[in-house]
């Protein structure tokens, strides 16, 4: 009997050390509270002339955050800010953020970051060294967070705006990226499209850029061509939309055609690209583009009423010329003054033409620039909206 | 010997995790880059063969061990000495297990924990289950196992609009010998691994299966490691994922909006379990053998404590992980996953031809 009792209390006292040990394997081992780090959204990296890099850090404070959103704070408090920014110089760019604690009080915490901004003198010289410790750092989370390059001001600068529409800075930089969407004029890139496209020599990098308009706000607009990994040159807006076109990244956009009598702006609502290398006698004898695209007369600015179908097709006309301009000047750029292919035709060629890849592999932003390359573009316009002409004064 | 049995449907199920296991992470066959899907074809023919062998071998004798048979085969002295090796085999492959389980979450999870004490805390569940014994192993991959599949499967459909799926062009651009080399890497790593299951084919409670189980498995493998493959490629591109070390938890990673990598977590673990605590068991049970004791069980914790230290200690850093599975791992495999079985089957068939005719 006293034997039995005696298992009994065993048992216990094994179940009682066990659920101890559970209770002290709860959490992660490097666990840490929300109070104690900081969550940077944004992040800014550019290079110094003496070779080191200066990375900027915006920060956000939740707290902040929540009173800024109920009401500006109590009478007589000080505001506190929502967000702060720092800088800081160092070696690599994971010693910056880490010797950076010299002046920032907790841990800086990469996983919430939105948006990289590249600095002009970085990207001048290259930007695939940097880029190395954001794949390599767990924290990071590539297909969150929006690159963008500083044209005329640096990446310190832009990050300390403090914009009315938005708390944090960083988001609201990072909506005016977003919102390419509805005018595709600014190229939109994730970090992780540029992690991916950085080792394809087939393809050259083009990332969106974001200059300052006046003290509170930015304008991302155009975007930043890339040539191994170098900055070679900018492209306007319209040769960004050019550039969005002839790749396929276009969802909806305004072009403007010239009418009649006045002018008619174009809402494209659908929009594919496709590109394509000819060859004849295993050479690349022709690049090829094109476009298909589908839109709406979305405002007329002249008299003219818009009844039959042929008024239709002779916009249609009219677009796929505008459309093809605007191309036509992208691959003039890219291939005169930048010698860059950011289309992508060598990775078709890489894909479909090997043998021949591993010729020009190395030399064939030059042999891009030398090809002829020949745009189709097809418009096909379908709605006029709710009316079908202008308002006119009867009599 | 124990009378457990375990049906062909846990069997089934336990032969999918040991060959899914590590590969989940280290999948030799990628280093074939955009043909490894010729790889992973190629390698699964021969992993087929290659199990086909054991099979032949459990089924020319039957309810016999791999130390049982070895010892009828060689004879004491050798076969004991062959038994000792194999023994050491499959405690080789437990810790590596072990560290590509460890590497993988230190690297991944929890980059500031100790390695040791997450393969710890892992070999300590796993001793319980091994001690459990054979049948508990079967019904826990049987309520575990599928989740390998289902897992992989969410994940391919949460990334189903970011793909490019002419991204495995151009074919064999770095010529056949490369998909040579990783399809035999393929089939060493993990198909050969499955001798240690005739350490645990006697278990089978319908012998007539054996054949039709480990080849539906291997199909099974074969079909999911394409499917992933194409997966990862279409997703990350071809470049991206030469780079990445643990390549499906990159991809997993690519998921907008959602957090799944932890699922990947979980397929190791299950996987990883189930590989760990088959050659764990494979080698108690074959230790115990040699040396006469009755149970495995005695002998378990001391195998995996020693699995433990020497998996912390088998390599100095992540990359000798890597190049190890793939440039030396396959030549030091093939005499226990090729020559001895090799040799043990002809014996079994000559054993097999010899008493038929004395009958006469």
């Amino acid at each position: 009997m006293k034997c039995r009792k005696d298992k009994y209390a065993v048992k216990i006292a094994i179940l009682a050390v066990l659920s101890t040990v559970l209770l002290l394997l709860t959490g992660c081992w490097s666990y840490r509270d929300l109070t104690e780090i900081n969550m940077v959204t944004a992040l800014g990296v550019d290079r110094l002339e003496d070779g080191k890099v200066l990375v900027t850090v915006q920060v956000v404070e939740p707290a902040a955050i929540q009173s800024t959103a109920s009401g500006k704070g109590k009478g007589g408090v000080t505001q506190q800010k929502p967000v702060f920014v720092e800088s800081y110089e160092g070696e690599t760019v994971f010693d910056a953020l880490t010797s950076m604690l010299s002046i920032v009080d907790k841990k800086l915490f990469l996983g919430t970051a939105q948006v990289l901004i590249l600095g002009e003198g970085l990207s001048k010289n290259g930007i695939n060294e940097v880029m190395d410790f954001f794949q390599r750092n767990h924290e990071m989370e590539y297909d969150t967070v929006d690159v963008l390059v500083a044209k005329d001001v640096t990446p310190k600068d832009l990050l300390k705006i403090e914009t009315d529409m938005d708390p944090i800075p960083a988001m609201y930089i990072k909506k005016t990226a977003e919102n390419t969407v509805s005018r595709a004029k600014v190229k939109r890139t994730m970090m992780i499209d540029l992690i991916k496209e950085m080792g394809n020599s087939g393809r050259q990098a083009v990332i969106g850029q974001v200059a300052k308009e006046g003290e509170k706000e930015v304008r991302t607009e155009g975007a930043a061509v890339f040539r191994d990994g170098k900055l070679a040159g900018w492209l306007d807006p319209y040769a960004t939309r050019g550039y969005l076109f002839a790749t396929g990244e276009v969802k909806s956009t305004i072009v403007n055609i010239p009418a009649d009598s006045g002018k008619i702006s174009m809402e494209v609502i659908r929009s594919k690209g496709k590109v394509n290398v000819v060859f004849r006698n295993g050479e690349p004898a022709l690049l090829t583009i094109q476009v298909v695209l589908e839109a709406n007369v979305g405002e007329y600015e002249g008299e003219r009423k818009l009844d039959s179908p042929d008024d239709l097709h002779r916009l249609e006309e009219t677009l796929g010329e505008e459309v093809k301009k605007e191309i036509r000047m992208t691959v003039n750029l890219a291939q005169k003054d930048y010698s860059s292919d950011i289309f992508g035709f060598g990775t078709q060629v890489h894909k479909y033409h090997p043998q021949y890849w591993k010729k020009v592999k190395d030399g064939w932003n030059d042999t891009f620039s030398k090809l002829p390359v020949d745009i189709k573009v097809d418009a096909r316009v379908t709605r006029t909206g709710f009316i079908k002409g202008q308002i006119k004064k009867d009599g | 010997m124990e009378k457990a049995r375990i049906s062909s449907i846990q069997l089934f199920l336990l032969i999918i995790g040991f060959l899914y296991g590590s590969t989940v992470i280290i999948n030799p066959a990628l280093s074939a880059k955009n043909d490894a899907w010729l790889a992973i074809l190629l390698g699964g023919v021969g992993g087929a063969l290659l199990i086909g062998v054991y099979a032949s071998i459990a089924l020319l004798n039957p309810s016999k061990t791999l130390v049982e048979i070895l010892m009828d085969r060689f004879g004491k002295l050798i076969g004991n000495a062959v038994s000792i090796l194999y023994i050491w085999y499959f405690i080789h492959i437990a810790s590596l297990v072990f560290r590509n389980f460890g590497e993988f979450i230190t690297t991944m999870t929890f980059p500031e924990t100790p390695m040791a004490v997450v393969i710890g805390i892992f070999a300590v569940l796993l001793v319980y289950g091994i001690n459990s014994g054979i049948e508990v192993m079967g019904r826990t991959s049987e309520l575990f196992v599928p989740f390998i599949p289902v897992t992989a499967l969410i994940i391919s459909l949460s990334l189903i609009t970011t793909r490019d799926f002419t991204a495995f062009l151009p074919m064999l651009e770095n010529g056949m010998a490369l998909v040579l080399n990783a399809a035999f890497s393929f089939i060493t790593f993990p198909f050969g691994e499955t001798i240690a299951f005739l350490m645990l084919f006697p278990h089978l409670n319908k012998k007539e299966n054996l054949k039709k189980v480990a080849a539906l498995s291997v199909l099974f493998i074969v079909v999911l490691c394409l499917f992933i493959f194409i997966r990862n490629i279409s997703v990350l591109g071809s470049d991206l994922m030469y780079r990445a070390i643990f390549t499906p938890h990159l991809t997993s990673l690519l998921i907008p909006g959602l957090n799944v990598e932890p699922l990947i977590d979980i397929n190791l673990l299950i996987g990883g379990g189930t590989k760990i605590s088959v050659c764990i068991y494979a080698a108690a049970k074959a230790l115990s053998q040699v040396l006469g004791i009755s149970d495995y069980r005695k002998l378990t914790t001391a195998i995996t404590t020693f699995c433990v230290v020497l998996s912390i200690w088998v390599y100095e850093n992540v990359l000798e992980m890597f190049s190890w599975a793939e440039k030396v791992w396959p030549y030091y495999s093939i005499p226990f996953q090729m020559v001895i079985p090799l040799i043990l089957l002809f014996l079994s068939l000559k054993k097999r031809a010899e008493p038929s005719k004395s009958r006469e």
